[in-house]
C-alpha cells in the first residue's frame, strides 16, 4: 500500500540539478541526499509562484518552462525571464525576509523546490553538504552584488 | 504586500484546546496503538542520523532503513539474550530486595506516624498508625488475588502491541520522506510554502520534544544519582534513572519517584530517619532544578508554551485521559498548536485564497480550451 507514496523522481531530474551552479561542488552521493529533499511542483502559465513582500521559505529550480520575475503585478515590464536550469528565490535559504519581487510562470512549467527548513536540517545532519551549498550561494550573491555595484558606478 | 505577523485569536486557541482534548480522548481509547507509535517515533529520531550516514555512504534509502532497523533489532535481541541469564540468576535476590525495601519503607512511615502521635495530640486522636497498619494488612491479603492477576493480564495484552514499535520505526525510516512528499503533493500551489513550513514545524517540534525528553531524563538521572551517591544510598544511578523515567508522567510520576527514593533510603539506613529526609530533600531539590532550569532548557524550549497554559493543560489532560493524558498532553498540544496557528494563518490570508481561486480558474480554462460551444 505504501507504494502509493512511490518515488517519482526520475534520474534525469537529478542530472539536471547536478549542473546547477549551486550544487556544482556536490558529488553524486551528496546530490542524492539533496534530491531527497526536493519537491516537484507544476505551475500553469500566468500562475503566481510567489508574491513580492511574501515571507520566503524556499528556493525554486526551473526543470522546464520559463518564469517571469517582476514587480508586483507588472508582468509587462519583467525584471528578468528565467529558463530551464536557472534558479530564483535563493535569499529564502538564508532567512524569512520578504521576497523582493513577484515570480510568475511565463508558460506552463515544472519547478523543483528546496525548502529552507530542509536546508537548516541539512546543516545539522550533513554539515559538509550544507557548507558546500552555502559557499556557492555566497559566491552567487557576491557576483550579483558586484554586478549591481558595477551597473550603478560604471566608471569605477 | 507584506502582512503583519499573524497572531492566533481566541477562536483559534479555543479550537486548539478542544482539538487537543478530543485527540486525548481518542488516543486513550486506542492506547495500544498510540504507545508503540510513540516508541517508534523515539526510535525513528534516534536512528535517523545513522540512516542518513549510510545514504551518504552510497546506500539507497530503502536498504539503509532495512540495515539500520535490522541492526537495532539485532542489538536489542543480543542484549536481551545476554541479559536473560543474568536477570534470571538475580530474580530471587531482587524479589527479596523489593520485599525488604517495601518493609523498610513501611517501617519508616510507621515510625514517622508514631513520632507524630507522640508529639501532636491531633495525630494521636486520629490514630493514624493503627489505621495504616490495618489498611496494609488488608492490602496484603487482597494483593495477590486482586492486583497480581490484573497486572499479569495487562502485561499479556500489551506485549504484542509493543512489538509493533520496531516495525513502525522501520516503516517511518523507509517511507517517512515519501509520506511527507505525498502530503505536500496534495497541497495547492498557493498554500504550498506555508504548508511546507507547517510540516517542518511539526517535525521540528516533535524531534525537539523527544530529544529534549531524553536529555532531561539523563540530566535528572545524573543529578539525583550523584546526590544519592553522596548520601550513601545503594545503586544510586539505577535509582536516579528509574526516578527520571517515572517523571515522564507529570505529578504522579514525581510522587512515585519520591516514594521509591524514600523506600530505598529508609531501608539502607533503618535506624536513621534523617537519611530518608535527606533523600526527600535531595529529590525536591532535583525536581526544582528540573522545573526551573532543565525543563525550560530542553522541553520548554521546544514547545514554547506559556507556563500557565502548560499547568492548566496538564490538569485537563489528566481529567480527560488519566495517566495517559498526563503524559501525552504536552507533546500533543505542541503539535496541535503549530497546526492550528498555521491553518489559521493560511485560511485568514485573502491573498493566498485569491491566488488559489485564480489558479483553479487557469486550470479550468486550460482544461476547457477546446470545449467551447
Amino acid at each position: 500500500m505504501l507504494s502509493i507514496f512511490g518515488n517519482h523522481k526520475p534520474e534525469q531530474g537529478l542530472q539536471e540539478l547536478e549542473k546547477l551552479s549551486l550544487f556544482v561542488d556536490l558529488n553524486r552521493r551528496e546530490m542524492k541526499i539533496v534530491d531527497g529533499f526536493m519537491h516537484e511542483r507544476n505551475y500553469l502559465k500566468n500562475e503566481v509562484i510567489f508574491d513580492e513582500g511574501e515571507e520566503g521559505q524556499a528556493i525554486y529550480f526551473i526543470r522546464s518552462g520559463r518564469v517571469l520575475i517582476c514587480r508586483q503585478g507588472q508582468t509587462e515590464k519583467p525584471i528578468a525571464t528565467l529558463e530551464r536550469g536557472n534558479f530564483f528565490g535563493e535569499l529564502a535559504l538564508l532567512d524569512d525576509a520578504p521576497r523582493s519581487a513577484q515570480a510568475r510562470a511565463a508558460e506552463n512549467c515544472t519547478l523543483a523546490v528546496f525548502f529552507r527548513g530542509d536546508f537548516l536540517n541539512l546543516m545539522h545532519s550533513h554539515a559538509l553538504i550544507a557548507s558546500k551549498i552555502a559557499l556557492q550561494l555566497a559566491r552567487h550573491l557576491g557576483a550579483r552584488l558586484r554586478s549591481a555595484v558595477h551597473a550603478e558606478q560604471p566608471s569605477l | 504586500m507584506r502582512r503583519e505577523r499573524y497572531h492566533s485569536g481566541p477562536l483559534v486557541w479555543l479550537a486548539i484546546v478542544v482539538t487537543t482534548c478530543l485527540l486525548l480522548f481518542l488516543f486513550q481509547k486506542i492506547l495500544w496503538l498510540v504507545v508503540p507509535f510513540l516508541l517508534a517515533l523515539i526510535g525513528y529520531y534516534l536512528l535517523f542520523p545513522l540512516q542518513q550516514r549510510l545514504v551518504l555512504g552510497g546506500m539507497s534509502r530503502d536498504a539503509s532503513a532495512a540495515v539500520v532497523s535490522g541492526g537495532a533489532f539485532v542489538v536489542a535481541g543480543v542484549v536481551i539474550l545476554l541479559a536473560f541469564p543474568w536477570i534470571s540468576s538475580h530474580l530471587v535476590s531482587w524479589q527479596d530486595s523489593a520485599a525488604r525495601y517495601i518493609e523498610g519503607g513501611l517501617r519508616f512511615i510507621a515510625e514517622t506516624l508514631a513520632w507524630a502521635e507522640r508529639n501532636y495530640t491531633f495525630a494521636a486522636k486520629a490514630r493514624l498508625s493503627d489505621q495504616l497498619t490495618q489498611q496494609i494488612s488488608e492490602l496484603g491479603e487482597k494483593f495477590a488475588g486482586t492486583y497480581l492477576t490484573a497486572a499479569a493480564l495487562t502485561v499479556a495484552t500489551w506485549l504484542p502491541s509493543l512489538l509493533l514499535a520496531p516495525f513502525l520505526a522501520y516503516f517511518f525510516l523507509r517511507d517517512g520522506w515519501r509520506f511527507k512528499m505525498f502530503l505536500s503533493r496534495a497541497v495547492p500551489n498557493a498554500f504550498f510554502e506555508r504548508t511546507l513550513y507547517l510540516l517542518d514545524q511539526v517535525d521540528h517540534t516533535a524531534r525537539l520534544y523527544f530529544q529534549g525528553l531524553i536529555k532531561l531524563t539523563l540530566l535528572d538521572a545524573l543529578c539525583l544519582g550523584f546526590g544519592l551517591l553522596l548520601i550513601g544510598v545503594s545503586a544510586p544511578f539505577v535509582l536516579g534513572l528509574l526516578t527520571a523515567i517515572l517523571a515522564w508522567v507529570p505529578y504522579i510520576g514525581s510522587i512515585l519517584g519520591c516514594l521509591l527514593v524514600v523506600l530505598v533510603a529508609a531501608t539502607d539506613f533503618p535506624g536513621d530517619p534523617a537519611m530518608a529526609y535527606a533523600a526527600i530533600g535531595l529529590f525536591i531539590w532535583v525536581r526544582l532544578l528540573d522545573d526551573f532550569f532543565f525543563m525550560p532548557m530542553t522541553i520548554g524550549r521546544s514547545l514554547k508554551l506559556h507556563p500557565l497554559l502548560t499547568v492548566v493543560m496538564i490538569f485537563v489532560g489528566g481529567a480527560v485521559a488519566g495517566v495517559a493524558g498526563l503524559m501525552l498532553v504536552l507533546p500533543l498540544l505542541g503539535i496541535v498548536m503549530v497546526l492550528g496557528e498555521t491553518v489559521g494563518e493560511v485560511v485568514t490570508d485573502p491573498r493566498l485564497r485569491a491566488r488559489h481561486v485564480f489558479a483553479k480558474a487557469l486550470m479550468h480554462r486550460q482544461a476547457t480550451r477546446d470545449l467551447r460551444l
